[in-house]
C-alpha cells in the first residue's frame, strides 16, 4: 500500500493543477445529481401538498422546474469536462511515470538490465505501468470526490432538512464506504498477485511449448508440458475467481451502503415530518439526496476492483524507480599524454555463483591507430571481454588503464565519449535512421529537432556530408537513398532492415561517435563475405586514428588486425 | 492490440457471430445470470412503492400509509434481497466467464500443441500472447456486457408499463428518450468503437516507445545517449497524448449524449409529475387525478428506467474486444485445422529395444501446398553413423522430422525393426530417439529440468560424458540456472554439447542431429562433433544432416537429398 501511495502522490505532484480541476468538475457532478434528485423530490412532493392545500395557483412553480432543468444539463456538461480534464492529467502523469521508469531502468547494472530485456520481463513491465492508469482516476480522485461531496451534503442537509437527517446520510455512507475499502484492499491483494503470476507462466510456458515443440514431443514430454499449462491455466481461474469474490464482497458492501443511507434518511426524515418538525417535501430531500450520494461508491467500485493489480505493480514498479544512482567520479581526468590508449593487466572475470572464471587472466595494450584482433573459440568470453574493458562489468580481479587513468575515475559521459563499444546484439529503436542515428551524437553535434516534417531530415546533424559518408562507406547509402533517405522509418526495435543493413546500421552509429577507442564484437556476422571486407576495411579509412579492438571468429577478419590475441577457453 | 484476421476478411455473417459460436456453451448460465439481474434491479419498483406510500401517508395523514419505521425497515430488508441477487447474479456471470477463458485457452493450446514440424502459424509469440492476455478479454463482455444486454431487454418495459399504468404522458416523455438513446448511441457508437480501437492502439504504441528503448537501453547506455532517449520518449509521449485527447474527445461525446438525455427524461418526468400533482395540468392520468404516492413512484422509478441502457453503454468497449478476440480465435483455430499434426500424443512410452532403423519410398510435403518431396530410403544400424547432406532447402530437416514422427509423410514407410511408425506405436518408438535441433533452445525451467524434461538417469554422468561439465561450472546456479529467452549466456556451441548431454542422458539408441556445427568456429565444431562420436561409442545410431564436410567426413556412410519433386 505504501508504493501505491508514493507512485499517487508522484503522479498528483507531476499535474497538481488539472488534477484539481478535474476533481472540483468531478464534485460538481455528484454534487448536482444529488441536487437534481433532491430537488425532484422536494418538488414532486411540494406540489402534491400545495395541490391538496388548494393553493397551487400561488405556488411559485417557475425557479424549482427551471432549476431542475438548468441541473439536468449542467451534470452532463460537467461531466464531460470532468473526463477530459482528468483523462488528460492521468495520460500526463502516466508519461512522467513511464519516464521515471525508464529512468530507474537506466541506473541498473548491466547484466540486470539484460535481463529485463526478455519478452517476459518486459510484458510484466508494461503491464504494470497500465494497471496503475486507474490509480488516480477510478480510486484516489474518485474518494476525494465523495468525502468532499458528503461534506457538502452534510451542511446543506443540515440547514434545509435537520441535523438528524445529516447526521445519518453521512455517518451511514462514511462507515460503510471505509468498511468496503479496507475489506477489498485486504482481501484482493493476494489473489491478484496470484493471478498476475499465473497468467505469466501460463504465457511463458504456452511460449515454451510452441517454441520446443518438436524437441519435447520426441522427448515424450509434450504432455507432461500440455498438463503444466492446464495447471497454469487451472490456477489462474482459481485466483480470478477468489479475486472477484473479494470484489463482489466490495460492491455489496457499497450497495448496502446506500441502502443503510437511504432507509436512515427515511426513518429519520420520516418521523421529523409526523412529528410536523419539518415538512414532507424536505423529509423527501433527504431520502432522495441519500439515495443520489449512493452514484459516488458506484464510482468507487471498478477502482476497488483493480485496487489488487495495483498494489502488485506499484510494488514493482517502485522499485525500478528507486534503483540506486550509479556512483559517478566527480571530474574528468586529464589525459596523460604519453600514455597507451588502453592497458588491461591480469584481468579476469568470474560470474557470481558460478565454479569457474570466464576468461582470464589476460594482459592487452592498445595505442592509437592500432587495430587488435581478439579471437577465440565460442563460450571463451570474448563478449564479456569487450563489456569489463568498457566499464559495464567489473572486473573480477586485474587493472584496467584508459589513457593512463584507472577506469574507475572515469565519469560515465567521458567514458562514453572516449569509448565507444558495439555490442554483439545491438539494438536500434522504432523511428526515423535519422532518429537512430541522432542517438549516438552529443548536443553540440546535433541542430535543434525540425519544427515541421517538411524540414530535411539532414538537417539534424550540423555535418550531414559526415553522416552519408559513413553510410556509403558502409554500402548502406544506395540501401536508404533507393528508399526514403534518412526520413527511412523503421518499425519498433529497428525492423524493417535486414539482419546486415541493421548490423551496419548501429556500426555507423558507432562510428559517427568518432571514438578514440572502438570495440566491435562480431561486427561481420550477418554480412556476405565481399560486404564484410568492405566495411572492415572503411573502419581504418573513417577513423584513421583511433584504436580498434575486434572481436570475431571469422578467419578472413585477422586480414584486418595489426595484432591478434587469442583467448582460450579456460 | 486488434486482430489482423479482423481487418483482412469481410464478413458475411453477423459481426458477433464468431463470438456467439464461442460463448455458445456458457449462453444458458449468462441468460439465467442477466434474468436474475434484472429481477434484482426490479425489485427497486417495490422499494419505490413503499418509500412513495409512506411519503402520501405523511402528506395526506388520514390515508392508510406505513409508518416511516415500517416503510425504512421494509425498505432496507428490500434492499438486502436486492443486493443479494445482485452479488448472485454477478458471481454466475463471472464463474461463467472464467469457465469460457479457461476452456477457450485449453482448447486452443490442446490444438497448437499437436501441430506438426511444418506448421510456422501460428507463430509462437502470437499464440501465447492470444492464449494468454486475448482470451483473457472475453471475460468482462460476458460478465458485465451480456447481463447488461438481458436487462436491457426486460427492465425498460417493465417499468415503462408501471409508469404507463399511472401516467401516459410520463410514459410517453421516457418512451421519446429511452428509444432516442439507442438512435444516437448506435450513430455516435459507431464512431467510439472506432476511436476507442484507435485509441487502444495509441495506449499499445506508447508501451511501445517505452519497451523499444529498455530493450535497447545497454547500446543507449553505450552511446552515451541515455538522457537523450529519455527526452525523445518524453516528447514522443506527449505528442502521443495530444492524439489520444482528441479521439477520446469523441469517446466522452458519446457517454454525455446518453447521459443528457436521461437526465433530461427525468427531470422532465419530475417537472411533469409536478404540475399534475399541482393541479395545472389535467392531461395524461387516464382522467383519475394523481396520487402524491403515485406522483412519488413515477418519480422514482424514472432513473432506473435508463440504467441498463447506461450499463450496456459503459460495457460497450468490453463488447468491441471481446469480437475482435473471437475473430482471432476463429482464424488460429482454422489455421491450426488446416495444418498437419504429429503422430502419436507426445508422451511418454516404454522405449522398444535397439534395432535397425530403415524407412522407404518416403513422399513428403515440406510445407502445406507445396509439391511432395521423394526422399532417399535409407537406415541405421544400431552404433552406425549415417550422414545426410545436399544443398539447404533440398529437405534435410523435413526428413529428420519425418524419421522422428514429426510430421505425416504422403507415402511410405519407416520401420523400427519390425515396428511400423504410425500413431500408435509413435510414442514408443521416439522414446528411443534423442533430438538435436539445428538451433537449440531451452524451456523456462532450471537448467536440470530442461535437460531431463522429467525422464529419469543419471545427469551427472551424463554432463561428463559430453565433456559439458565447465559449461554448467561457468554459469551462475549451475544446474539451477534459467537459460530463458535470451539463451540466458550460453553460446551456441555450448548449448549444442548441452543438448549432446540430454541426448546421452536420455539413453537414446538412435540421435537425430540437424546441423549440428552450423554458425560455429572450427574449435568448437570439432567438440561437438566428438560429443556425437562420443555417443556413437555408446552404441547408439546417429543421423546427422550437414552440409559440413567434416562432419561428413566422420560418418560411416552419406546419403544425398536432392529436392526432387516427386511425380
Amino acid at each position: 500500500m505504501k508504493s501505491l501511495l508514493r507512485i499517487a502522490r508522484d503522479m498528483l505532484a507531476a499535474e497538481p493543477k488539472a488534477f484539481l480541476r478535474g476533481a472540483i468538475l468531478g464534485v460538481t457532478v455528484l454534487a448536482m445529481g444529488a441536487a437534481l434528485l433532491g430537488l425532484s423530490g422536494w418538488f414532486v412532493t411540494a406540489c402534491a401538498m400545495a395541490g391538496i392545500a388548494g393553493i397551487g395557483i400561488d405556488f411559485d412553480f417557475f425557479r424549482p422546474s427551471a432549476g431542475v432543468r438548468l441541473l439536468a444539463l449542467g451534470r452532463a456538461g460537467a461531466r464531460y469536462g470532468e473526463r477530459m480534464l482528468t483523462h488528460d492529467a492521468t495520460l500526463r502523469a502516466l508519461s512522467a511515470l513511464r519516464l521515471r521508469l525508464y529512468r530507474g531502468v537506466a541506473r541498473l547494472p548491466f547484466e540486470a538490465q539484460n535481463r529485463l530485456r526478455g519478452a517476459e520481463a518486459l510484458n510484466r513491465l508494461t503491464s504494470d505501468v497500465d494497471a496503475l492508469d486507474g490509480l488516480l482516476l477510478r480510486l484516489l480522485i474518485p474518494v476525494a470526490t465523495v468525502l468532499t461531496v458528503l461534506a457538502v451534503s452534510f451542511v446543506t442537509l443540515w440547514f434545509l432538512v435537520a441535523p438528524a437527517v445529516a447526521w445519518s446520510v453521512t455517518l451511514a455512507y462514511l462507515a460503510g464506504g471505509t468498511l468496503a475499502l479496507i475489506v477489498t484492499a485486504r482481501r484482493a491483494h493476494g489473489a491478484a498477485e496470484a493471478a498476475e503470476t499465473a497468467l505469466q507462466s501460463l504465457r511463458a510456458r504456452t511460449l515454451d511449448m510452441a517454441q520446443s515443440r518438436a524437441d519435447l514431443t520426441v522427448a515424450g514430454a509434450l504432455l507432461r508440458q500440455r498438463s503444466g499449462i492446464g495447471a497454469a491455466v487451472a490456477a489462474e481461474v482459481t485466483a480470478r475467481n477468489r479475486m472477484e469474490a473479494a470484489d463482489r464482497a466490495g460492491g455489496f458492501a457499497l450497495s448496502l451502503t446506500t441502502g443503510i443511507a437511504a432507509a436512515a434518511a427515511l426513518l429519520s426524515g420520516g418521523m421529523l415530518a409526523q412529528a410536523g418538525t419539518i415538512t414532507p417535501a424536505e423529509a423527501a430531500i433527504g431520502f432522495f439526496v441519500a439515495m443520489a450520494l449512493g452514484e459516488g461508491p458506484a464510482l468507487l467500485r471498478r477502482g476497488l476492483t483493480e485496487l489488487g493489480r495495483m498494489q502488485v505493480a506499484a510494488r514493482r514498479v517502485t522499485a525500478l524507480c528507486d534503483t540506486p544512482v550509479r556512483p559517478e567520479p566527480a571530474s574528468a581526468p586529464a589525459r596523460e599524454g604519453s600514455a597507451p590508449l588502453l592497458v588491461a593487466q591480469g584481468l579476469t572475470h568470474r560470474r557470481a555463483g558460478s565454479a569457474r572464471a570466464t576468461f582470464g587472466p589476460l594482459d592487452l595494450t592498445l595505442t592509437a591507430g592500432e587495430t587488435v584482433l581478439i579471437s577465440g573459440p565460442s563460450g571463451a568470453g570474448k563478449s564479456t571481454l569487450l563489456s569489463v574493458l568498457s566499464g559495464l562489468i567489473p572486473a573480477t580481479s586485474g587493472t584496467i588503464a584508459l589513457e593512463g587513468r584507472p577506469l574507475a575515475d572515469w565519469p560515465e559521459a567521458a567514458l562514453r565519449s572516449t569509448m565507444t563499444l558495439l555490442p554483439q546484439r545491438s539494438a536500434l529503436i522504432g523511428g526515423t535512421v535519422a532518429e537512430n542515428l541522432a542517438l549516438a551524437l552529443p548536443a553540440e553535434r546535433l541542430r535543434p529537432a525540425p519544427e515541421s516534417r517538411s524540414t530535411p531530415p539532414e538537417a539534424r546533424f550540423s555535418d550531414p556530408d559526415r553522416v552519408w559518408q559513413i553510410l556509403d562507406a558502409l554500402e548502406l547509402g544506395e540501401v536508404l537513398r533507393r528508399r526514403e533517405g534518412l526520413a527511412t522509418v523503421l518499425g519498433p526495435g529497428g525492423s524493417g532492415l535486414s539482419g546486415g543493413q541493421s548490423r551496419r546500421l548501429v556500426l555507423a552509429r558507432a562510428l559517427l561517435r568518432e571514438p578514440d577507442i572502438l570495440l566491435l564484437d562480431e561486427p561481420s556476422e550477418g554480412l556476405d563475405p565481399d560486404t564484410a571486407a568492405a566495411v572492415l576495411g572503411a573502419l581504418r579509412t573513417l577513423l584513421p586514428e583511433a584504436g580498434i579492438i575486434l572481436v570475431s571468429h571469422r578467419p578472413a577478419d585477422r586480414a584486418f588486425a595489426d595484432r591478434e590475441i587469442a583467448v582460450a577457453r579456460s | 492490440m486488434t486482430t489482423s484476421a479482423k481487418t483482412a476478411r469481410p464478413r458475411p455473417t453477423p459481426q458477433d457471430a464468431a463470438l456467439r459460436a464461442l460463448a455458445a456453451p456458457i449462453r444458458r448460465p449468462l441468460s439465467r445470470a442477466g434474468s436474475l439481474s434484472a429481477l434484482a434491479e426490479l425489485i427497486w419498483a417495490a422499494q419505490s412503492a413503499l418509500v412513495a406510500w409512506c411519503i402520501d401517508g405523511l402528506v395526506s395523514p388520514g390515508h392508510f400509509a406505513p409508518t416511516p419505521l415500517m416503510a425504512a425497515a421494509g425498505f432496507l430488508a428490500l434492499v438486502v434481497l436486492r443486493v443479494f441477487l445482485e452479488r448472485l447474479s454477478t458471481a454466475m456471470a463471472q464463474r461463467a466467464a472464467n469457465g469460457l477463458v479457461a476452456e477457450t485457452r485449453a482448447r486452443l493450446i490442446d490444438r497448437a500443441a499437436r501441430l506438426d514440424a511444418r506448421a510456422r502459424r501460428p507463430a509462437p509469440a502470437e499464440l501465447a500472447s492470444l492464449a494468454a492476455e486475448k482470451t483473457a478479454m472475453l471475460a468482462p463482455w460476458a460478465a458485465r456486457y451480456a447481463p447488461a444486454m438481458t436487462r436491457v431487454r426486460i427492465v425498460p418495459l417493465v417499468l415503462i408499463a408501471m409508469t404507463a399504468w399511472f401516467s401516459w404522458a410520463a410514459a410517453v416523455v421516457l418512451l421519446v428518450a429511452g428509444p432516442l438513446i439507442p438512435v444516437f448511441m448506435a450513430l455516435v457508437g459507431i464512431a467510439a468503437k472506432e476511436s476507442s480501437e484507435r485509441q487502444m492502439a495509441e495506449v499499445g504504441t506508447l508501451n511501445t516507445l517505452l519497451v523499444d528503448r529498455i530493450a535497447a537501453l545497454a547500446d543507449l547506455r553505450l552511446l552515451g545517449a541515455e538522457t537523450r532517449a529519455a527526452e525523445s520518449l518524453a516528447s514522443a509521449s506527449d505528442r502521443l497524448r495530444e492524439r489520444t485527447m482528441r479521439v477520446l474527445a469523441i469517446a466522452f461525446l458519446s457517454s454525455t449524449v446518453l447521459e443528457l438525455f436521461s437526465a433530461i427524461g427525468v427531470a422532465m418526468v419530475a417537472v411533469y409529475t409536478g404540475f399534475v400533482l399541482l393541479g395545472e395540468i389535467h392531461f395524461g392520468t387516464w382522467g383519475v387525478p394523481l396520487s402524491t404516492g403515485a406522483g412519488v413512484f413515477i418519480l422514482m422509478i424514472a432513473p432506473e428506467f435508463f440504467q441498463p441502457l447506461r450499463d450496456l453503454a459503459a460495457a460497450w468497449h468490453d463488447r468491441a474486444s471481446a469480437m475482435a478476440v473471437a475473430d482471432e480465435i476463429a482464424a488460429t483455430e482454422a489455421t491450426i485445422a488446416g495444418s498437419g499434426e504429429i503422430l502419436g500424443t507426445g508422451g511418454a512410452a516404454p522405449s522398444l529395444p535397439r534395432a535397425p532403423f530403415i524407412w522407404s519410398g518416403l513422399r513428403v510435403r515440406p510445407g502445406p501446398g507445396a509439391a511432395p518431396l521423394s526422399l532417399p530410403d535409407g537406415g541405421v544400424a544400431p552404433g552406425e553413423a549415417l550422414g545426410i547432406s545436399g544443398p539447404s532447402g533440398a529437405g534435410k530437416t523435413t526428413l529428420l522430422s519425418t524419421l522422428a514422427g514429426l510430421i505425416h509423410p504422403e507415402a511410405g514407410e519407416i520401420r523400427w525393426g519390425e515396428t511400423l511408425l504410425d500413431a500408435g506405436t509413435a510414442d514408443a518408438i521416439r522414446a528411443g530417439i534423442g533430438w538435436l535441433p539445428q538451433s537449440p533452445r531451452f524451456v523456462d525451467a532450471p537448467l536440470a529440468e530442461a535437460l531431463t524434461l522429467g525422464r529419469e538417469g543419471d545427469l551427472t554422468a551424463a554432463l561428463a560424458a559430453a565433456q559439458a561439465e565447465d559449461i554448467v561450472a561457468a554459469l551462475p546456479g549451475g544446474l539451477q540456472a534459467h537459460l530463458g529467452d535470451l539463451g540466458g549466456g550460453v553460446s551456441g556451441g555450448e548449448a549444442r554439447r548441452l543438448m549432446i548431454a540430454r541426448a546421452i542422458h536420455s539413453q537414446a539408441a538412435l540421435v537425430l542431429a540437424d546441423e549440428p556445427t552450423s554458425d560455429l568456429d572450427p574449435e568448437t565444431a570439432a567438440a561437438v562433433l566428438s560429443g556425437l562420436m562420443t555417443l556413437k561409442a555408446r552404441g547408439a545410431a546417429l543421423i546427422v544432416a550437414s552440409h559440413d564436410p567434416a562432419v561428413l567426413a566422420a560418418m560411416d556412410r552419406v546419403i544425398a537429398v536432392e529436392g526432387e519433386t516427386a511425380r
